[in-house]
């Protein structure tokens, strides 16, 4: 396939290159994603038994519990978690997650915003993603 | 994000290590969100319980506590993982009520209320109209935005203690007037309304918003307080929603008119089947389940008076559990008047200070669970590990007893 450009917002600046994991639905770190593994249990996510685990993540929006960012920061510690998260909308969550993951453990976990799903309708789960938080830049391709 | 001579000396850690770190947090936060400034606020309502929290929960509150953290401003707290006083009669394990009386003693230390409840609206921190606070717990914060008529964002984790030791807020999102406009209107078409229907409205307009600021039209003057918490926990479970305007009853939202500024608004009409819709989503079971748990969030005595009105000269059914949720101060109203009785002679149990959905159900041994609380059902179907069933309150309780 021809690369897919987007262009949105680094909320969290950062680069990161890795495998995306794609969804199109409200996601929930909270309850929804196993700490201890990386997996997504939610029934309601059509990214259900896949891992985030150094993946770039995809989704239109939060939703959920408040504690997201805390299910979010003990991916961290465990290593479990996404290297990049990209939204349509602000998940405030996905960035205090971002920022306890920085002061806390020093990591960089760039969070991306102003993707739509229309924008991302073509990239795929597996697909190979390049990210400049920074510029708001983000690329799929094969 | 600007900030000030005082809070710059904040930054470079000249009023203490815990308000530096604060600081740090406040302002990345703020500045990934594009926040202009911090602003005081009246109260913060933070998170405590080592379910979500995990290890690394416990970890950024000791690191607050133990760096000399004090909260700033009167600070409430959610409920715990375990009921504080009857953990050990719940079958819950030493090493993980360990780990939440960690977080309960870092809390403890940096002064907060010991109120261990989602509805610390309706029992000790009360913010006045047009206050701005920042409270966790999504539920509380629709509460706030739409009931009272104050102003918070969700904070989520880490931050809400790093708001409460600062006495600060970024600035940005519901806190501003132009992002509280209602940009999308659900108009109720239902006919008359049962109790379950108030929480299934919620999960509708949740999943249905986006991130979109709904209003509710149609509403009966009858709608309860308590059903109103419960409607805005469960569009906030379903969704985004940090905000619901209710036309005659939010602050500043006489008429829908005056919930969009005169702004055009998308309709959706929220029809009976589209009720059947959400119940059928949140209902997977049909058997007798392992659990019954009320109250998420929180049951007001009121409710809980309720419940022991229907469970008055029944018996909960052999294998059976029925667990009422409430705060602290609701339990011992319901003691002092008569409450708590009849409910246990049901062979039900209260629980305080903590919640179905931040207990260890699984340890517990529980496989399913029937509730009336959508929000509840939406989380335990999210973990996937128990399975989970749907009805309204009566239905439950004509079902689990004889």
């Amino acid at each position: 396939m021809n690369p897919i450009l987007m262009k949105g917002k680094g909320l969290v600046v950062g680069t990161a290159r890795g495998e995306a994991l794609v969804s199109s639905k409200a996601f929930a770190f909270a309850h929804s994603v196993d700490p201890s593994t990386g997996v997504v249990t939610d029934v309601r996510s059509d990214v259900r038994g896949k891992n985030v685990r150094g993946k770039i993540l995809f989704y239109p929006f939060g939703k959920g519990s408040t504690t997201a960012s805390s299910w979010f920061l003990e991916t961290v510690r465990l290593g479990n978690n996404p290297t990049a998260i990209v939204t349509e909308g602000v998940d405030l969550s996905a960035v205090i997650g971002s920022v306890m993951a920085n002061v806390m453990y020093g990591r960089e976990i760039p969070v991306v915003v102003g993707i739509t799903r229309k924008a991302s309708a073509d990239l795929k789960s597996g697909n190979t993603v390049t990210l400049d938080a920074a510029k708001g830049e983000v690329k799929g391709e094969d | 994000m600007h900030l000030d001579s005082a809070q710059e000396r904040m930054l470079r850690g000249e009023e203490g290590e815990a308000k530096r770190f604060a600081m740090e947090i406040a302002s990345k936060v703020g500045d990934a969100v594009g926040a202009d400034q911090l602003v005081p606020i009246k109260s913060a309502h933070v998170l405590a319980h080592y379910s979500s929290l995990h290890d690394a929960g416990v970890e950024v509150l000791e690191r607050f506590a133990n760096s000399g953290g004090k909260f700033a401003v009167p600070t409430s707290v959610d409920p715990a993982s375990i009921d504080l006083q009857q953990w050990r009669s719940f079958g819950i394990p030493e090493d993980y009520a360990r780990q939440q009386f960690r977080l309960c003693d870092a809390y403890a230390k940096m002064g907060g209320m010991r109120c261990w409840t989602c509805v610390q609206y309706q029992v000790c921190n009360f913010p006045r109209q047009g206050d701005t606070v920042a409270w966790a717990e999504s539920s509380a914060v629709v509460f706030a935005n739409s009931v009272l008529g104050s102003r918070s964002n969700i904070i989520t984790a880490g931050m809400d203690v790093a708001c409460a030791v600062l006495g600060l807020t970024p600035r940005f999102g519901m806190l501003l007037d132009e992002n509280r406009k209602a940009v999308v209107s659900f108009k109720l078409n239902v006919g008359v309304l049962r109790d379950l229907d108030f929480r299934s409205i919620g999960f509708f307009i949740g999943r249905n918003s986006g991130q979109r600021v709904p209003a509710l039209v149609g509403l009966p003057d009858s709608v309860t307080s308590d059903q109103i918490k419960h409607l805005g926990a469960s569009a906030a479970a379903a969704g985004p929603v940090s905000m619901i305007h209710f036309p005659g009853i939010t602050p500043g939202s006489r008429t829908l008119s005056e919930a969009s500024s005169g702004e055009r608004v998308e309709e959706i009409e929220i029809t009976r089947s589209g009720l059947g819709d959400v119940e059928a989503d949140l209902n997977q079971i049909s058997e007798l389940p392992d659990l019954v748990a009320f109250g998420v969030p929180h049951l007001s005595v009121n409710e809980l008076g309720e419940l022991a009105r229907v469970l008055e000269g029944r018996r909960l059914r052999k294998g059976v559990r029925l667990y009422a949720y409430t705060s602290s101060q609701a339990y011992d109203m319901a003691e002092r008047s008569g409450i708590s009785e009849t409910i246990e002679q049901a062979g039900a149990r209260i629980s305080h200070s903590t919640d179905a959905e931040i207990s260890p159900l699984k340890v517990l041994g529980f496989n399913t669970v029937l509730t009336n609380s959508a929000k509840l059902a939406e989380i335990v179907s999210s973990e996937g590990e128990i399975k989970v069933g749907y009805a309204s309150g009566k239905e439950i309780v004509e079902k689990v007893t004889t």
